[in-house]
């Protein structure tokens, strides 16, 4: 059976290429998918540990995240939406001349 | 000439190198903790039926388990309200005019300028656009 650290070096590995991809890209298209990948990172630990624990609770919790991450993502393409009408581009940055 | 994708590399990286150090960390943290062995689902049954006993509160699931219904039940209502959200940001105008997707008769489509598109909003015209 495969040791519980593997899982946690992909799930680590998962996280940190999706906040990579919140730190450099200014695309509010890749700024969502980033937001998944994270998403998806704590998911594989929940498995994981399921696993480890011989316990389905982890489990039905990571479908839990999947549903909310699907309600995040609804919200987040509606905000892009926006974005796009406002400023005609999807480009994060160019949202900060709203400050004022 | 051919095209083929190319890495975009124009943006800047230097903040990058903070999630780069932080998965050293986190590999350092790990690779060095150590487990037991996993315990594994024993004995016979099947998990996804057990998921599906789990997530309403219901007994015979052959894996032990919490249960999950109120938060079936309010996941519902995030995923309803998420929806509706969302379907309230692609339809309201910048000037408050309704003109959503779900309308099929638009009433100023004699001016050009103002045409629904298919995604249900409108088109900008030049003058307008403030940069």
């Amino acid at each position: 059976m495969v040791p519980a650290q593997y899982y946690l070096v992909l799930s680590a590995a998962m996280f940190c290429i999706g906040l990579f991809g919140i730190l450099t890209r200014r695309n509010a298209l890749l700024f969502l998918m980033s937001v998944e990948l994270m998403l998806t990172a704590a998911n594989i630990n929940f498995v994981a540990f399921s696993l480890q624990h011989g316990n389905l609770t982890g489990q039905v919790f990571s479908l839990f995240t999947i549903a909310l991450a699907a309600a995040e993502v609804a919200v987040g393409i509606g905000i892009i939406l926006v974005l796009y009408r406002s400023f005609r581009d999807v480009d994060v940055t160019q949202a900060t001349t709203m400050r004022w | 000439m051919t095209t083929r994708p190319e890495l975009k590399t124009d943006g800047n990286f230097l903040p990058g190198l903070i999630a780069l150090a932080l998965f050293g960390v986190f590999a350092a943290v790990f690779l060095t903790a150590s487990f037991p062995d996993p315990a594994g689902f024993a004995g016979e049954g099947s998990i996804t039926a057990s998921i599906g006993y789990a997530m309403f509160n219901l007994a015979g699931g052959a894996h032990p388990s919490e249960g999950f219904l109120v938060a079936f039940e309010i996941i519902d209502f995030v995923l309803v309200a998420a929806l509706a959200a969302a379907v309230m940001l692609a339809k309201t105008e910048e000037d408050g005019r309704i003109a959503g997707a779900l309308r099929f008769d638009s009433d100023d489509s004699n001016d050009e300028s103002a045409a629904t598109r298919t995604d249900g909003g409108r088109d900008r015209p030049r003058s307008e656009e403030g940069r």
